[in-house]
């Protein structure tokens, strides 16, 4: 069954007369990484949070089409419901603390308080969650005497900790560096591993390309694209909408290096296998 | 970091649970007003500063209680030359003359005035200000309230540092915002757009990010930290009630 299933979502936010998303269709199984790209405004943010039901319970507006999270019809579902089942980062670190709590490690047992999970429950949890996202050495320090990208990993660990079925990562990676990065997309890949889904809107294409099962780009609310990262990254006519494509692919493109599937190689490896082979060829 | 007086330590008074604490603080208050005449004030102030020196606290108490001096010498100044009673002269320095009935009021307010700050003091000092809130969800306070009470606590300090930042951009652009007291005052107007806008943006996205980490959940809160009530927790509110039993009695007695 899948955990996430999207038909022709359409939304228009109060006050505007352009939608914001345009029929909207995807789904997303058990185990998969799923990545949203799509130039700015394209509507990135507003599927994220139409997933939880922040869009339309929080910001109302106008709503069509369905939204299915874990089993929940999230049109007719309380966001705090919805929460419990499935995460949203958002891509703000410093607004996602709560502010009332003064170590890392009691911002992360936040939300267990609020959803009434027993104490031995949460110190299991929260050390967990903490190694987990590289912070277990920070507990006892101030959220608020972070660095960005120390903190954005907390604003990940205090969602992963309620052991949502699904998490969505609005653009979780801005403020990190490319270690910081390297670490968050590799936890994702552990927790894609134990089932969790996970749905990641990210302006970095190349790792998302290098590690996300599928791809949805979005480009002013309708959905230009939908698929694994090499056939998506492979079309033709995305970077004139604005879609960043990664390097590798576009010198790929201009070297004519495809794959056997006629799809252009996305990661470095696969580019270099390729490529090595035609110029194996070419000096033969 | 937090906007609050509260003094770190590990003495029997931090250990102490923040509802005997309170009970402590408002025992001290009603006292207060309850005992009549100036020894038995004097004697709650010194059992109070008893209380805040065991603490490992006074030195800020001090500090709190010199900066109140001022309204201390005026209730004796002002008592001392004006009071309606004043009947026998204590005092004569030049043309000015102090009178007996004057001064022993003056003394009985700056008397109440230091037992309503002692008595105040061993909370503040003495108590994480979270910690009493956490009490009080305990015992039924809707979370709702208690969250906005500690995240003020804590948001002021945030704030302050968002103006210092906004401050230090604008004056990286060529603006005046140190000298006379005019230029200062003209250097806050603009200070105040982007620090209320922010701030405004900021509750929107906090609102949300809120939302989603089950605030609003309705199930029944569980805490991370266990409440630890020391043995001696209640001997104490004991004799604190004691205490409150006997001012009442001698005042009953008394009139």
């Amino acid at each position: 069954m899948s955990l996430i299933r999207v038909e022709n979502l359409r939304y228009r936010y109060p006050r505007q007369s352009a939608l914001a998303l345009d029929g909207v269709s995807f789904t997303v199984e058990p185990g998969e990484f799923v990545g949203i790209v799509g130039p700015n405004k394209a509507g990135k943010s507003t599927l994220c949070q139409a997933l939880v039901g922040l869009v339309p319970h929080f910001y109302k507006g106008a709503i069509g089409g369905k939204v299915e999270v874990a089993g929940l019809d999230v049109h007719t579902t309380s966001v705090g419901e919805v929460s419990r089942r499935a995460g949203l980062v958002f891509q703000s670190p410093f607004t996602q603390m709560s502010g009332a709590k003064f170590s890392v490690y009691e911002e992360v047992a936040f939300g267990l308080e609020r959803a009434g999970i027993p104490r031995d429950e949460m110190i299991r949890r929260i050390e967990w969650s903490l190694r987990l996202l590289g912070l277990w050495d920070l507990r006892d320090r101030s959220p608020f005497a972070l660095s960005g990208g120390q903190m954005q990993r907390l604003a990940i660990a205090s969602v992963l900790v309620m052991q949502p079925e699904v998490l969505i990562l609005d653009e979780p990676t801005s403020q990190l560096d490319p270690a910081g990065t390297s670490e968050v997309f590799a936890a994702v890949g552990d927790l894609c591993r134990q089932g969790m889904a996970v749905v990641m809107a990210e302006h970095k294409v190349d790792r998302i390309a290098a590690r996300a099962d599928k791809v949805l780009v979005l480009n002013r609310g309708r959905v230009l694209a939908w698929g694994p990262p090499g056939e998506v990254f492979s079309l033709d006519g995305l970077e004139e909408h604005g879609v960043a494509v990664p390097a590798v692919t576009r010198a790929a493109r201009e070297l004519g290096w495809r794959e056997q599937g006629g799809t252009y190689p996305v990661t470095v490896e696969a580019a270099a296998r390729i490529g090595g082979a035609a110029l194996g060829r070419d000096q033969g | 970091m937090q906007f609050t007086l509260f003094v770190p330590g590990d003495s029997w008074m931090h250990r102490l649970d923040p509802m005997s604490k309170v009970l402590l603080t408002v025992i001290g208050l009603v006292c207060t007003f309850l005992l009549p005449g100036h020894l038995a004030p004097a004697l709650l102030l010194a059992a109070s500063l008893v209380l805040l020196a065991s603490a490992g606290v006074l030195r800020r108490s001090t500090a709190v209680f010199a900066g109140v001096s001022l309204i201390a010498v005026t209730f004796f100044v002002v008592q001392g030359l004006v009071y309606a009673g004043n009947q026998h002269p204590a005092l004569a320095i030049g043309p000015v003359t102090f009178y007996r009935e004057g001064l022993l009021l003056g003394l009985r307010l700056t008397l109440r005035l230091y037992n309503i700050l002692a008595s105040s003091l061993i909370l503040i000092l003495t108590n994480r200000p979270s910690d009493l809130v956490e009490s009080l969800m305990r015992r039924g306070l809707p979370s709702r309230f208690g969250y906005v009470i500690i995240a003020v606590l804590q948001i002021i300090p945030t704030m302050v540092e968002a103006s210092a930042r906004i401050t230090d951009a604008q004056r990286s652009r060529g603006m005046e915002t140190e000298g006379s007291l005019w230029v200062r005052l003209r250097a806050f107007i603009p200070l105040m757009g982007p620090l209320v806008t922010s701030s405004l943006i900021a509750t929107e996205e906090r609102a949300l990010a809120l939302e989603v980490r089950g605030f609003a959940s309705n199930r029944r809160l569980t805490f991370l930290h266990e409440e630890s009530i020391p043995g001696y927790a209640w001997p104490v509110r004991i004799a604190a009630l004691a205490v409150l039993a006997l001012g009442i009695a001698g005042r009953v007695m008394l009139s």
